[in-house]
């Protein structure tokens, strides 16, 4: 890998694996691709190893320019691509060709190109379907969440994702997905994130699961060690916290109000309408019933990828193990 | 009953006796960081549980068992025994009783119905003390992981068995030798003398089905009998099969008939040795 191409630049995580990238030594030309003036979008600058485009990958011709054009000038061999909306309340074909259509074309170029040789997709655990009777441990072949139900910002996510992997092994490229946990911040279009945003956060009365959230910088990490190998095939990327939803309400210094499950999808209708808020409760309902955690061993085995860096809660929540006389872990004995 | 640890382990301390909070002290399990492992299991309340199962251990069901040291003190093993009850109160005592007579004391993990996650506050407590749901993925993340699995092979049925075929096996499924012939572990048989009386059931309306459950039972008591429970646990079936022969239906048939006429030597035994249902 020496020179990279970062399609979704302008995003928190984007931005953060840019400047990962550029410290590199090993690394040439950081080729930063995004919606938005690069002023706005990374307001800094590495003359000569930063090569920013604003570009609307949207439409196949600024693909197809930025491939043969700025990429092909500088010997990009490798490129990182995700969906490109965060946002799930924005719908609609000029979304879905944002988080689709510039996947698919990224990919059919990139597969023609003189100087690309590997393609690595940034994908979320959304793409997975959470239910009753499905393992807690989510390992990668575990059941899409691709239901007619699932509204279009996990539709999308999931036919980017698919669309991806129906190519490994077929195309001249290494091609690797990499499955990624929530990640806790903001911009990163989580909905975990923008619930524990409320002031007071309501939750399914009876259900408590376990989720697990990442953070930028295991997320940038993991990212930059799928860049740097060979490896193809799809990646669980987890992070280091794995809690139940009302130990992470707590921890994040609100309430946890459990309510009736049937008034979430109302409340939180409400909310979105009057706060102007993104987190909806239907796409989420199961997810806040049942446990779904990222299976991290595949990405730690062929990777070495293992998460490192936990989430900087806000209100950190006596720890319940230390409340026992003393904490044992599988680890410390039993095989 | 999804209370904060802090809660959980403050009740456990006003009901256990210091000795076995003392020994809670020594559980084994896979903490992701905050407590819990990534099933949900946090010690809390796998001590809350004690707290509310022991008075039934103890003063309801006075239970006694037998062959304790056949469940191994380290690595997996899937325990597998009858069913019977209405109410999963022989799963309980099973996981009452390893938890207290293992050195270091080993929580089992019961595999559960799928309709039992979906139990709210049920689902999360006895999530909470190491239930899993009924997945193949679940089970085989366990077993890697070292545990102990509770399963009953003759599954949810078994629960509604009337009162004329106690002790009588309903047909015995093999997912639970096809984990142990692939994952190399044994499989202890497990005998429950006295659930099998503790609720008969006087009828079921199947067409009412609470959060997915099959059916609602009607069953001739409010309360369970305080019929005595008996736990035979006997000696650890191992297979000689190759991981990959977990696919031949020919040898999970007979591995699983292994272990189902271990589990009915055990109950007649136990049935033998009984002196009465409250004895």
């Amino acid at each position: 890998m020496r020179s990279v191409l970062v399609t979704d630049a302008s995003t928190p995580v984007g931005e953060r694996l840019v400047r990962e990238l550029l410290d590199d030594p090993a690394i040439e030309h950081v080729l930063a691709v995004g919606p938005r003036p690069q002023e706005v979008a990374l307001p800094f600058d590495r003359p000569g190893k930063l090569h920013y485009l604003q570009a609307d990958l949207g439409r196949a011709r600024h693909v197809r320019t930025l491939l043969f054009g700025p990429a092909r000038d500088l010997a990009v061999d490798s490129v990182l691509h995700s969906a490109l909306v965060e946002d799930p309340r924005e719908a609609g074909r000029r979304v879905h060709a944002l988080n689709v259509e510039s996947t698919r074309e990224l990919l059919h170029l990139s597969e023609g190109h003189p100087t690309i040789r590997r393609f690595v997709l940034r994908s979320f655990s959304e793409v997975y379907r959470i239910r009753a009777d499905l393992p807690v441990l989510i390992e990668e072949d575990h059941p899409l969440n691709i239901g007619g139900n699932a509204p279009q910002w996990i539709q999308d996510r999931v036919e980017a994702d698919v669309t991806v992997c129906t190519r490994m092994g077929l195309s001249p490229l290494q091609i690797a997905v990499v499955r990624t946990a929530e990640c806790l911040a903001p911009g990163t279009g989580s909905q975990l994130f923008d619930y524990l945003e409320s002031p007071i956060c309501f939750r399914p009365a009876g259900f408590d699961p376990m989720v697990n959230v990442i953070t930028i910088a295991d997320l940038v990490r993991a990212l930059r060690l799928t860049l740097a190998s060979d490896a193809q095939g799809v990646f669980n990327v987890p992070g280091l916290d794995t809690l139940p939803l009302s130990s992470a309400v707590l921890k994040w210094g609100r309430p946890a109000i459990p309510v009736p499950g049937g008034w979430l999808h109302p409340l939180y209708r409400w909310r979105e309408r009057v706060g102007g808020h993104a987190f909806r409760y239907g796409p989420n309902r199961l997810r806040f019933h049942y446990s779904g955690v990222l299976d991290g061993t595949r990405a730690r085995r062929v990777l070495g990828y293992e998460p490192a860096v936990g989430v900087d809660w806000p209100l950190p929540v006596r720890e319940a193990a230390g409340l026992r006389p003393g904490s044992h872990h599988e680890d410390d004995g039993e095989g | 009953m999804p209370v904060p640890p802090e809660i959980a382990w403050r009740i456990a301390e006003r009901v256990l006796p210091a000795a076995e909070r003392q020994r809670l002290a020594d559980l084994v399990f896979r903490d992701e960081g905050h407590g819990y492992d990534a099933f949900g299991l946090h010690p809390a309340h796998v001590a809350l549980g004690l707290a509310l199962t022991a008075p039934l251990y103890d003063a309801w069901f006075r239970v006694i068992s037998r062959g304790i040291e056949h469940v191994p003190s380290s690595g997996a093993a899937i325990l597998a025994a009858n069913h019977a009850g209405t109410l999963p109160l022989d799963a309980m005592m099973i996981w009452t009783d390893v938890l207290r007579r293992t050195t270091p004391p080993r929580v089992l993990r019961p595999v559960a119905d799928h309709f039992v996650p979906n139990l709210p506050w049920i689902g999360t407590f006895f999530t909470r003390g190491g239930m899993v749901g009924g997945s193949r993925g679940n089970a085989r993340a366990l077993l890697e992981a070292g545990n102990l699995l509770l399963v009953f092979p003759e599954g949810t049925p078994a629960i509604g068995k009337p009162f004329s075929e106690r002790y009588h096996l309903l047909e015995w499924r093999v997912g639970h030798v096809e984990l142990a012939i692939r994952h190399g572990v044994p499989v202890v048989p497990v005998a429950v003398v006295g659930s099998e009386e503790q609720m008969p059931q006087v009828g079921r309306i199947p067409f009412l089905r609470p959060f997915g459950a099959p059916y609602l039972p009607i069953p001739l008591t409010p309360v369970p009998l305080p019929v005595r429970y008996h736990i035979h646990y006997g000696a650890p079936v191992r297979f000689d099969s190759r991981p990959d022969q977990a696919d031949d239906p020919g040898v999970l048939s007979e591995a699983a008939s292994r272990v189902r006429s271990a589990v009915e030597d055990l109950l007649q035994a136990g049935l033998r040795m009984r002196q009465g249902l409250f004895a």
